[in-house]
């Protein structure tokens, strides 16, 4: 403690001499509360407005004009989730096999595919939309529904698998496959029994990401899923996720709709808050457990 | 050390910002709503609705915001106006904007907004019935050619005695000569699409669902996509029916049979604040189409 | 054993065709969204597309401009950087270099959970908290560019932080042990001699940052009051293109929907550009 304190003097005769350095030194400090300051009070203030909203009959009831419950919306959100990620997470890790494990370096396709990723990545979500609504919904015909939404976002998330999986597949060190090698197995074999096992966090971790931009995707989802407020029967229905039930509420409820919209919301932001943890643990036991932190 | 000086200003930063969110949290909160001094210098906020809205359709006419001029046609809204997308954004905004004035179904409106006389009459159900109050529009489920089937009979309900009690226990305008319903012997089964006006959201609802209450084999799906969209639906075949709070215009009605099930005023609304209790239509009009920008020079 | 090999080769063919589609995808998105929009910007025309200032749909004849929206978009983007870069630029060397131990992981961990909100989120706060705010402390309605940027720039933080501090950390350790060993102060060191070392990754994070804020659509439609008009200040409503889409496009037909989907196309032509520049900053880099 006495050690602490007299570094802390030290440190103040410094910033006596240079109080440029301390007013520095204050506005980083500023600015990252800041930061953390409005991540609390934003999810603060949807808790706080939101908790005493969720009734058990507005979560699990049936939908109904007197009981605007989200019941299917929590539905329609398991099954696009599924059925987008069925599409796109073996595309992806198959895409990022192909980057890491056979593509030969500085290879003028590989960096054509990269750079596609690339562009993939930077276009927003209400592009997908128009793109998904006139390709799926209109070309393909399958109108506004659950198939349209979840093939438009499976697309979206591609690049966030492939990214993550290439990364924690570079991860896996090469004395592995060297040893699989050396005991004569295959390529394919090193791969599915050697490389994507040790990989594996890494890449669960990339998946729960992009369930999580799934889960909170609206602008790509209403002109792909629409907005019928009914469970969903088949594939080819339209319906709600949670988020676009959030936006219709905010929109056509009234002050009832704001009240469904805050409880909607800590349904949401908590999906949001338990799927960043699990993948930052899922994350953290790639790297061995240590951060990297400094 | 270093990192407890940071700890510590961190700490204190951390104290400063958040008190000063929360008091702004307060503040905002309870704005607009928190009684207080109407400032009448202070510029209208004019709130208006996305172009295919009925309920804009039916208010721009009725106004006369839109100049028609041999085959031209031009809408002269104030181009600041805020654009809100739904029935009940209006209200909502009006709430807590102390300045704004908007429009908006008279099923819509609620405690939080006043609701203006429009030259002299106040908006009530009653007078959107007997025709003194002006600003009203007929509420409409359209049908391509013929109907059959399920929604012929879905239309027979919406117009029925329990259909208008329905309608009546929302706040909207019933029809005359309306009949009592049965459910056909034959039980009906189906799909029944239905698309259009965001304003009759409420009420067909309800009906959807004591209809197939009656007939439980049936399946009904509405997409409220405004009434411009819903015709279009119905005209292109995407839906069965379309639903519209404005009537049909001519080159519609060509290809669309029309049956009014409801009556809805347009009730202009503004902030609880504000003093003004009255207007006549033409100073309504000035202020939507941008002449008037001050409460105090209506 | 010839089994085998073909096993082998059949399966790198599969995996070359996976890593294909992402190239198929870029393809049809350009081509299914320009196939829309050239047909309607050409019976519009270009130049009236892009430089007229009245989007009037329901008119006779109707009119189709979005310069307004065009402007608009570059506000409240420029908004955004504004408020988030600086804040964004701060805390990612708060973090990289002056973060205690113990807390480094909770605040990284607060940083990605703020990206991981939903925008809608993000937009309903703006419209409930921040569009009150500013309608009673200061003049207009609330719903404004200043609103809007202040949720962008929200909402822009965690990428301009992330990317920043990577490339920060990335910097050699010597730089700033010579720095120290010249007498500046720690804070010196990170601002006059780390922070320029690392500029081409700050200059990503950005470039990423403003595109993130141009393609937003829901935070931004919820607080920005949407009028189609040239916002004479902070305090006055603006359409951005992202907003036009959103509002419009679920009843739009016919010739108001090509014009919608180009509309998109503006905005696709806006990132395609944006990923270019990107492109040229990392291929310098890497030169």
């Amino acid at each position: 403690m006495k050690l602490a304190i007299k570094h802390l003097k030290d440190q103040l005769r410094i910033y006596r001499r240079k109080p440029l350095s301390l007013v520095l030194f204050l506005l980083l400090n500023l600015a990252m509360l800041l930061t953390i300051a409005s991540l609390i009070f934003v999810i603060g203030y949807i808790f706080v407005n939101g908790v005493s909203h969720l009734t058990p009959e507005l979560v699990f009831g049936k939908y109904s004009s007197d009981n605007p419950s989200m019941s299917f919306a929590i539905v329609t959100t398991v099954i696009l989730v599924i059925v987008a990620l069925l599409l796109a997470a073996p595309l992806s890790i198959f895409c990022a096999i192909y980057l890491t494990e056979y593509a030969k370096r500085g290879n003028k396709i590989v960096k054509v595919i990269r750079l596609a990723t690339e562009t993939l990545a930077g276009i927003p979500s209400i592009v997908y939309g128009l793109f998904g609504s006139i390709f799926f919904g209109t070309v393909l015909g399958w109108g506004y529904s659950i198939l349209t939404g979840a093939c438009t976002v499976a697309i979206m998330v591609l690049p966030v698998i492939i990214r993550s999986t290439e990364e924690s597949i570079l991860s896996v060190p090469d004395s592995y496959r060297e040893g699989s090698y050396g005991l004569g197995a295959s390529k394919l074999r090193t791969v599915f029994k050697i490389v994507l096992p040790s990989a594996m966090p890494g890449i669960l971790s990339a998946v729960i990401l992009s369930v999580g931009r799934i889960v909170g995707e609206t602008a790509a989802l209403i002109f792909t899923l629409g907005s019928v407020a009914k469970m969903p029967g088949s594939l080819l229905d339209s319906s709600r996720t949670l988020a676009v039930h959030m936006y219709i509420s905010t929109r056509d409820g009234g002050m009832a709709g704001r009240n469904t919209a805050f409880a909607t919301g800590v349904i949401l932001v908590s999906i949001v808050l338990v799927i960043n943890l699990l993948a930052s643990y899922l994350a953290k036991k790639v790297s061995g457990g240590k951060t990297d932190g400094e | 050390m270093k990192k407890m000086l940071s700890l510590a200003t961190m700490a204190i930063l951390a104290i400063s910002v958040l008190a000063g969110c929360g008091g702004s949290g307060d503040s905002s909160t309870g704005s607009g709503t928190a009684g207080g001094s109407f400032n009448s210098a202070k510029e209208i906020t004019v709130i208006s609705r996305e172009a295919s809205s009925g309920t804009r359709g039916a208010f721009d006419e009725l106004m006369g915001l839109i100049e028609k001029s041999g085959n031209s046609e031009v809408n002269k809204l104030f181009s600041e106006a805020v654009i809100a997308s739904s029935t009940d954004e209006v209200p909502a905004k009006v709430e807590v904007d102390k300045y704004a004035i908007g429009y908006t179904s008279i099923g819509a409106v609620n405690d939080s907004v006043k609701a203006l006389k429009v030259d002299g009459v106040e908006a009530t159900e009653e007078n959107v019935k007997n025709g003194t109050y002006k600003v009203s529009r007929p509420f409409i489920i359209a049908s391509k050619g013929e109907v059959s089937g399920i929604a012929a009979d879905f239309i027979q309900y919406a117009t029925s005695t329990q259909g208008q009690e329905i309608v009546k226990s929302l706040g909207f305008v019933t029809i005359d000569g309306a009949k009592e319903y049965t459910a056909p012997s034959t039980a009906l089964s189906g799909k029944l699409t239905l698309s259009g006006s965001t304003s009759t959201e409420k009420v067909i609802e309800k009906l959807r669902e004591e209809y197939v209450k009656l007939n439980p084999g049936v399946s009904i799906e509405v997409t409220y996509n405004g009434s411009g969209a819903g015709i279009k639906d119905a005209q292109e075949g995407k839906s069965q029916l379309a639903l519209s709070s404005r009537e049909l215009k001519d080159e519609e009605k060509a290809a669309l049979t029309p049956t009014v099930f409801a009556n809805d005023g347009i009730a202009v609304i503004v902030n609880k604040d504000n003093t003004t209790t009255e207007m006549t239509t033409d100073q309504i009009k000035k202020i939507f189409t941008g002449e008037t920008r001050t409460w105090d020079k209506v | 054993m010839r089994k085998k090999a073909i096993l082998e080769k059949g399966s790198k063919l599969f995996f070359f065709l996976c890593a294909l589609f992402s190239i198929g995808a870029v393809l049809f998105i350009c081509y299914f969204i320009f196939a829309n929009a050239i047909p309607a910007i050409r019976q519009v025309g270009l130049w009236e597309f892009l430089s007229g200032a009245s989007w009037q749909p329901n008119n006779v004849p109707q009119e189709f401009g979005i310069f307004n929206m065009i402007v608009g978009s570059v506000y409240v983007t420029a908004g955004a950087i504004v408020i988030g870069v600086p804040i964004g630029l701060l805390g990612a060397i708060y973090l990289a270099k002056f973060c205690p131990k113990r807390i480094y992981p909770v605040l990284k961990q607060a940083v990605s959970l703020l990206a991981g909100i939903p925008s809608i989120i993000y937009g309903f706060f703006g419209m409930m908290v921040i569009v009150p705010f500013i309608l009673e402390n200061f003049e207009g309605n609330g719903n404004s560019v200043l609103a809007a940027s202040i949720v962008l720039g929200i909402m822009i933080l965690p990428t301009i932080i992330s990317i920043s501090e990577t490339s920060l950390r990335a910097v050699p350790k010597s730089y700033e042990e010579g720095a120290l060993a010249l007498g500046a102060t720690r804070e010196e060191s990170a601002f006059k001699v780390i922070l320029p070392a690392a500029k081409s990754g700050v200059v990503t994070s950005i470039v990423l940052g403003i595109g993130r804020a141009i393609g937003e659509t829901m935070a931004v439609v919820m607080v920005a009051g949407n009028s189609n008009i040239l916002p004479s200040s902070i305090f006055k409503s603006v359409r951005t293109l992202t907003a036009n889409i959103v509002l419009e496009m679920s009843y739009a037909s016919g010739l108001h929907y090509d014009a919608l989907i180009a509309t998109g196309a503006v905005l696709f032509v806006f990132i395609l550009l944006l990923n270019m520049a990107l492109g040229l900053l990392t291929s310098k880099k890497r030169a």
